[in-house]
């Protein structure tokens, strides 16, 4: 138990210590950017027919510390973003976790259950493509899944819009109906979210479907020209039997692993499906701080919550993988760390 | 019979790497036909000038053909056949009968043969004026695929589009590949600790979401910047994206490779470790490299069109195909003018065309390929 407690504490660690690096290269990169927070306020102000000077900025970037150096500046920030305060939009004179708030929860929530679902239709029929001889459903299999790249999400939202739009008349964009836009959440507003929720974790869900469906696969034809299962198949074991009890458990692993990258594709995926579908949510939000109004610091604290959330699910599945797969668990537990 | 088999037996053990991987290639039909396509689109893409007939920026525009449809030359009509195709000419008009609205007709009357090597816009190769195009019509003009808003020829753009984004993603992939090779090559080659931390690094930068990133970045590009400033900042935050991958691959193939029994075999033989690298090392090492450069070129593709899509990328007056894709985006054309979605078809074909070709390569690049069957 000692041996797994210091398991899960070098994982933690490491985790933070990825957190700190990718808090450092995106700090840096919004630093670069042309143009900090003080002036783009005021700039803002100017358009609203306040006539500013060089003395008012100054003192602006002095009320925000942006007169401290680099490094301190980045300490402060990230010692923030660690307890999720991320301070105040650039623009908006907002905080920041007070505007991102429940959005992000619910972008969140969207992506994995495009996960989920992904997993869910990828895992029975990458398991059921590889162990069938028929080149048939091989080949078509293949085709859906080259096809899930070739036809980016972005391009199948588009798509099902149009289509809504022209043949419902309803153009399904939007997480809720206008009469729970505003409304405090209820059971009729979640079940108004979940009737229109499915098309975007249908449409995030394609092309990782796609993507898992190719590693399932893979991972299972390279298992089942093992030995083990020769032997397997030698005691008489046949059919599903054969199939769940040793390839499927050994191909685990690497699933699990992948599930990371994974949610990585479809964060990335995320704000141009969000914008198609005008949905409120984090990527929507991102793509208008940056296009929009230029706000650094709104697009510096998404960038850095969506990797978190990578990184929190890595670390979730090394542990789940070092409790659930045997050999894992011995070398974990067994003293060597 | 006796002798052919040796001979292809001496042929087989003789081969080149490149042959051997050709040979390999050309047994996968899926894979050759994505390549026969994917040459096509590619020619297509570099001579776009020539192809296409007509200029595809606002200054090569059909002002009296806005919106119009697809015209396909045919060989016959109710007036017989011809064995040069033709297309009808469209009068535009308005009148008391079309409530004062342009409205274009088409003249079923009034043939148009479709020409070889017609004069046409002027473009520039390597700095010399040409105006040859390889098809027109006399006495009017022709578009395939229909035009745009404001009269655009459809297929003259597609065309440019292709070659924007494979210059586009040429570009990023060199960079990325540079990048990868020298981060790579370093974590690779010394191993130890060095490798602990570029890997470490590597990582970290690999679990961020690049899409959202490089948004940021594109984002604040100021408008002013000129079309030339935009491509080559798109190209390099397309490098950008695609190297943590990359020299992933390069260190694992450096670190693989470098304790194979051959390069010990050879070492014994009494082999120089530059005899080793060029004759030995990097042969089994670029096939491996050139797949890797072709499986992440659809990605840069992707990639590219997804930001010109969301309007961060390219703009007008840049032909790409996200430049073109962002065009459909609205409902009038689902209803109207339904011939803005072909170069959605040549996107989808490009890239499916790069997936197969990549796949195909890989598995004709592994030597052990054959024996897994």
């Amino acid at each position: 138990m000692a041996n797994f407690i210091r398991f899960m504490g070098i994982r933690a660690i490491l985790a933070v210590v990825t957190l700190l690096i990718v808090s450092f290269i995106v700090f840096s990169l919004m630093e670069f950017v042309p143009g900090d927070c003080a002036e783009r306020y005021l700039a803002y102000k100017n358009t609203q027919g306040q006539s500013l000077t060089m003395e008012d900025i100054d003192a602006e970037r002095a009320r925000l510390g942006l007169d401290q150096p680099f490094i301190y500046r980045w300490v402060t920030w990230v010692s923030g973003a660690f307890v999720g305060e991320f301070g105040d939009s650039c623009i908006l004179r907002v905080s920041i976790s007070q505007l991102l708030g429940s959005k992000f929860l619910i972008s969140a929530g969207i992506c994995f259950a495009a996960l989920l679902v992904a997993y869910l239709v990828a895992i029975p029929v990458g398991i059921y493509a590889a162990a069938s001889r028929n080149p048939v459903v091989n080949n078509i299999l293949r085709f859906v899944s080259y096809l899930g790249l070739a036809l980016p999400n972005f391009l199948l939202a588009l798509i099902i819009m149009l289509i809504a739009t022209v043949y419902f008349g309803d153009s399904m964009s939007g997480l809720f109906s206008k009469e729970f836009r505003d409304a405090p959440w209820s059971m009729a507003k979640f079940l108004d979210f979940l009737s229109r929720a499915w098309m975007p974790i249908f449409i995030l869900g394609w092309s990782a479907t796609a993507f898992a469906l190719q590693t399932v696969r893979a991972l299972m034809l390279d298992e089942q020209s093992k030995l083990y299962v020769t032997a397997a198949r030698a005691r008489g074991l046949y059919g599903r039997q054969l199939l769940w009890r040793y390839p499927a458990r050994h191909a685990l692993g690497p699933i699990v692993n992948s599930l990371g990258f994974d949610l990585n594709r479809i964060f990335n995926e995320l704000p141009i499906v969000a914008v198609i579908l005008t949905l409120t949510e984090a990527g929507a939000l991102l793509l208008e701080a940056l296009a929009r109004s230029n706000d650094q610091q709104l697009a510096g604290a998404i960038i850095f919550l969506l990797t978190a959330t990578i990184v929190g699910l890595n670390f979730i599945t090394d542990i789940a993988l070092a409790l659930l797969d045997p050999r894992m668990r011995n070398s974990v537990m067994g003293g060597r760390g | 019979m006796q002798t052919v088999t040796q001979k292809s037996k001496e042929a087989y053990f003789t081969a080149s790497q490149g042959q051997l991987i050709w040979s390999r290639f050309r047994k996968q039909k899926a894979a050759m036909i994505a390549g026969f396509i994917l040459v096509t689109l590619i020619l297509l893409g570099v001579f776009a000038d020539f192809v296409g007939p007509y200029n595809p920026t606002i200054s090569g525009a059909n002002k009296d053909y806005t919106n119009g449809a697809p015209q396909m030359p045919m060989f016959c009509d109710h007036n017989g056949c011809s064995a040069r195709p033709f297309i009808y000419g469209v009068k535009r008009e308005r009148s008391f009968a079309t409530n004062f609205r342009w409205v274009s007709t088409i003249d079923t009357e009034d043939r148009r043969y479709v020409q070889w090597f017609v004069k046409g816009d002027d473009y520039k190769w390597f700095g010399v004026t040409f105006n040859r195009h390889l098809f027109g019509v006399e006495g009017g003009t022709i578009h395939l695929f229909g035009t745009d808003d404001t009269g655009k020829d459809i297929f003259s753009r597609t065309l440019h589009a292709i070659k924007t984004s494979l210059a586009v993603g040429t570009m990023g992939v060199v960079i990325s590949f540079v990048l990868a090779l020298v981060i790579g090559g370093i974590a690779g080659y010394y191993g130890g600790v060095i490798d602990g931390v570029l890997q470490m690094i590597t990582d970290a930068i690999r679990t961020v979401p690049a899409i959202p990133l490089f948004m940021a970045l594109a984002a604040f590009v100021p408008d002013t910047w000129s079309a030339e400033m935009r491509f080559f900042f798109i190209s390099i935050i397309l490098g950008l994206i695609g190297w943590p991958t990359l020299a992933r691959r390069v260190r694992t193939h450096l670190l693989v490779e470098r304790t194979q029994d051959y390069v010990l075999a050879a070492q014994l033989s009494g082999a120089g470790s530059g005899h080793i690298i060029r004759r030995h090392l990097l042969p089994s090492f670029t096939s491996y490299i050139i797949v890797d450069l072709v499986i992440s070129f659809p990605y840069m593709v992707l990639s590219e069109t997804a930001l010109s899509f969301i309007g961060l990328g390219l703009k007008d007056p840049v032909t790409s195909l996200g430049v073109l894709l962002q065009n459909t985006t609205n409902a009038d054309v689902l209803l109207n003018y339904q011939w803005y979605f072909i170069p959605v078809l040549f996107f989808v074909a490009l890239v499916m065309a790069f997936v197969f070709v990549g796949d195909g390569l890989r598995d004709a690049a592994d030597p052990y390929s054959e024996a897994k069957k």
